[in-house]
């Protein structure tokens, strides 16, 4: 089993399925080296994820499915330089499949910025936000306050933004976005607690965001 | 610095990281805000955890990916059907060091040069060589029979004949 410094903080008495969390995909990556075929299940369970981060990180359907597409057919061919490092006597750069696909995905969405031309400190565009009728997640993000909070993080820089995506959408503990950005986990935890502020900074200044100071139920 | 040698900013981003751990695993416990944790923090992460969407991609784009890696995993499946294509990939290169020059550049393809039509070359060579072998062999070798002698004797008489101006012979 893995070790405690995968365990969440405050969360010790549930520190054991913290850590079996982080080995759940070997019995997956296993299957998938014998029979690449076996990839498939794999893919169903993080196209997801893979696709939430790249659409936060490049606020386009077309651009966010190109960046998908290339982070699981890069992780196909290159399944046999995989490590599982969830074991005892590895140190701290601890390392999962899902660690492992982030950080393919960060790089291929790099590039897709680099090749865009964008710049990485672009908010998410505000034609975003306006979805198909019949699109349910369109619907949902029509919403003032969903379409605040997205915005107000879509303005935060770099690696702040990433992190809170990471945290917040992808529910990844800190050990694991720390593995994702290449940081330390002290300094992600820096990262999120700054990038929060901010977010908080901007929310207030939002004019139409008033309400979102009352905690809700 | 305060805690344990950390200053002020680790400890609030440590306290942040536990409440987000709770926050995120839906316990309550920690959602009242006597836990030291700044409030607009606890404000703002509380609304990003119910706001912030998740994102699907649509199902068309799903079964597209997903038939563009059975078909990528089926190419990776091939050569393995055909016999395990790793250690035949590999022959040439472990023949090779198993009797190259150890000096040499392991991956230098200019010695590697199978061309099939050096194989008769080499029994041609060999053969020559051989035959002029045993021809050294028999010119040093001391004469052992009677018969052997004659055969030498005559060998050097003509041969001391073909050397003899013409106005000599006879």
């Amino acid at each position: 089993m893995a070790r405690p410094v995968f365990w969440r903080s405050g969360a010790a008495a549930e520190a054991a399925p913290r850590v079996s969390h982080l080995d759940l995909d070997r019995p997956l990556v296993e299957a998938a080296r014998r029979d690449p075929a076996r990839f498939d299940a794999l893919y169903r369970r993080y196209l997801a994820p893979v696709y939430s981060y790249a659409y936060y990180e490049l606020g386009d359907h077309h651009a966010a499915e190109d960046a998908t597409e290339k982070t699981f057919l890069a992780a196909l061919a290159n399944l046999d330089r995989f490590e599982e490092r969830a074991r005892p006597a590895d140190g701290d750069g601890a390392s999962t499949f899902r660690v492992w696909l982030f950080q393919i995905a960060r790089n291929v969405v790099a590039n897709e910025r680099r090749t865009a031309r964008r710049r990485p400190t672009q908010p998410i565009p505000e034609n975003a936000l306006i979805a198909d009728p019949l699109d349910v997640e369109g619907d949902m993000i029509r919403r003032d306050d969903a379409g605040s909070a997205w915005r107000a993080v879509g303005r935060l820089a770099g690696d702040r933004r990433r992190a809170l995506v990471l945290r917040f959408v992808d529910e990844m503990s800190t050990a694991e976005i720390a593995g994702v950005l290449g940081r330390s986990e002290g300094a992600v935890r820096v990262l999120i607690h700054r990038a929060l502020r901010s977010v908080a900074r901007d929310l207030e200044a939002e004019p139409e965001s008033k309400e979102w100071r009352a905690p809700r139920a | 610095m305060t805690l344990l040698g950390r200053d002020v900013g680790e400890v609030d981003a440590l306290v942040t990281d536990r409440y987000l751990d709770s926050l995120l695993a839906g316990r309550d416990a920690y959602l009242q805000p006597a836990h030291g944790i700044d409030e607009a923090v606890r404000l703002v992460s509380r609304r990003l955890a119910g706001d912030l969407p998740r994102f699907h991609p649509s199902f068309r784009f799903e079964e597209r990916l997903a038939l563009r890696l059975a078909e990528a995993a089926a190419t990776m499946r091939l050569p393995l059907a055909a016999g395990g294509e790793r250690d035949a990939t590999k022959a040439p290169v472990r023949l090779r060091t198993s009797w190259a020059d150890p000096l040499e550049a392991p991956d230098d393809e200019e010695h590697v040069d199978p061309r099939p039509f050096l194989v008769g070359g080499a029994v041609a060579a060999s053969a020559l060589s051989l035959a002029g072998a045993a021809w050294v062999a028999w010119r040093r070798r001391g004469p052992r029979s009677p018969m052997a002698r004659a055969v030498r004797a005559a060998h050097q008489a003509r041969a001391g004949q073909a050397l003899r101006p013409a106005g000599h012979r006879g």
